[in-house]
């Protein structure tokens, strides 16, 4: 069980970021059917990646869109 | 007028583009932009690159962390996306195309002015080798659930500057997997650098993220301060 959850744990960013293959993707996700604590942590981790992408967004100033186009007319 | 403008010849694109599909730009791409003329081409660019001015200007913020050189670096960005953009194959990915200009610019132009370290070292991100959890810190501290309630708690400021006090390799990798979310390939293709080292960087950057956060949190009381700076010793 300890070992289960290490190996689901060890490779949890890249199955998040569905890059860690179908093998692995089907292993941690049965994994994550029958464990309440890593479960938790993935909710957490999920979470975490929302909220920096939401703080991270900005809106351009404006004056910024006029001065790219008028540097787009003399290129 | 031509709704299918996009579209038009990518019916006989060859099987091998699909395995280049990380270079946007092919260097024996044959004709791209080149039937329209410099009218059309600006109207072009104007309609399909422009909307992504937000985007880069956050980009550009991350990797400045100052407004002034963020507006130049934009303005940048897209002056020179515009000078090539006759290289820029219709159906590809436009906007991994502009960000990778946008990185290219500021590695070129931008971070030799900042004085920025070129290459990230293990100490430049704080020791940081990639094991530190914000999850466990907290959960170490308070009972469950309260790690998520924690997070809620963090003012866009101070995740803003959780990313900007990582090391410039770790915080452009972070940013553009977990903000943009960039696919790894496209990240190496931006970075100009190997999906291997890519990984690296984003788990490395999301661990140091984490430990930053982590000081804001408890700086402020949002996660008890007994577990603030305790190493593994702490039970």
């Amino acid at each position: 069980m300890e070992d289960d959850c290490h190996a689901a744990l060890s490779d949890l960013q890249v199955f998040l970021d569905g890059e860690c293959g179908a093998a692995l993707e089907r292993a941690i996700t049965a994994h994550l059917h029958n464990c309440a604590p890593c479960v938790h942590r993935a909710d957490f981790e999920r979470e975490l990646r929302v909220i920096v992408a939401t703080s991270c967004r900005d809106v351009a100033p404006s004056g910024l869109l006029d001065r790219v186009l008028v540097a787009l007319r003399h290129s | 007028m031509e709704a299918s403008e996009e579209n038009s010849g990518g019916g006989v694109v060859s099987a091998s583009s699909d395995s280049q599909s990380a270079a946007p730009v092919r260097e024996d791409g044959g004709p791209v932009r080149q039937e329209l003329d410099e009218t059309e081409r600006r109207e072009v660019f104007t309609r399909d690159a422009l909307p992504y001015l937000d985007a880069l200007y956050s980009a550009a913020l991350r990797y400045t962390r100052n407004p002034a050189d963020a507006e130049d670096l934009v303005q940048d960005t897209f002056a020179k996306a515009f000078t090539a953009f006759h290289q820029f194959r219709p159906g590809t990915n436009l906007r991994a195309w502009l960000y990778r200009i946008l990185t290219n610019t500021y590695i070129n132009n931008y971070r030799r002015a900042q004085r920025q370290p070129q290459q990230v070292s293990a100490d430049a991100a704080g020791g940081e080798d990639g094991t530190f959890s914000l999850y466990d810190r907290i959960a170490d501290a308070t009972s469950a659930p309260a790690e998520v309630e924690a997070l809620s708690h963090l003012t866009d400021d101070e995740v803003k500057q959780a990313l900007a006090d990582l090391p410039e390799q770790f915080r452009m990798a972070v940013y553009l997997a977990d903000v943009e979310g960039f696919r790894y390939a496209e990240i190496a293709e931006i970075m100009d650098t190997p999906i291997g080292t890519v990984m690296s960087r984003l788990h490395r950057g999301r661990a140091a993220l984490q430990k930053a956060l982590y000081g804001y949190a408890s700086e402020r009381g949002l996660v008890p301060a007994g577990a603030a700076g305790a190493d593994e010793s702490q039970r």
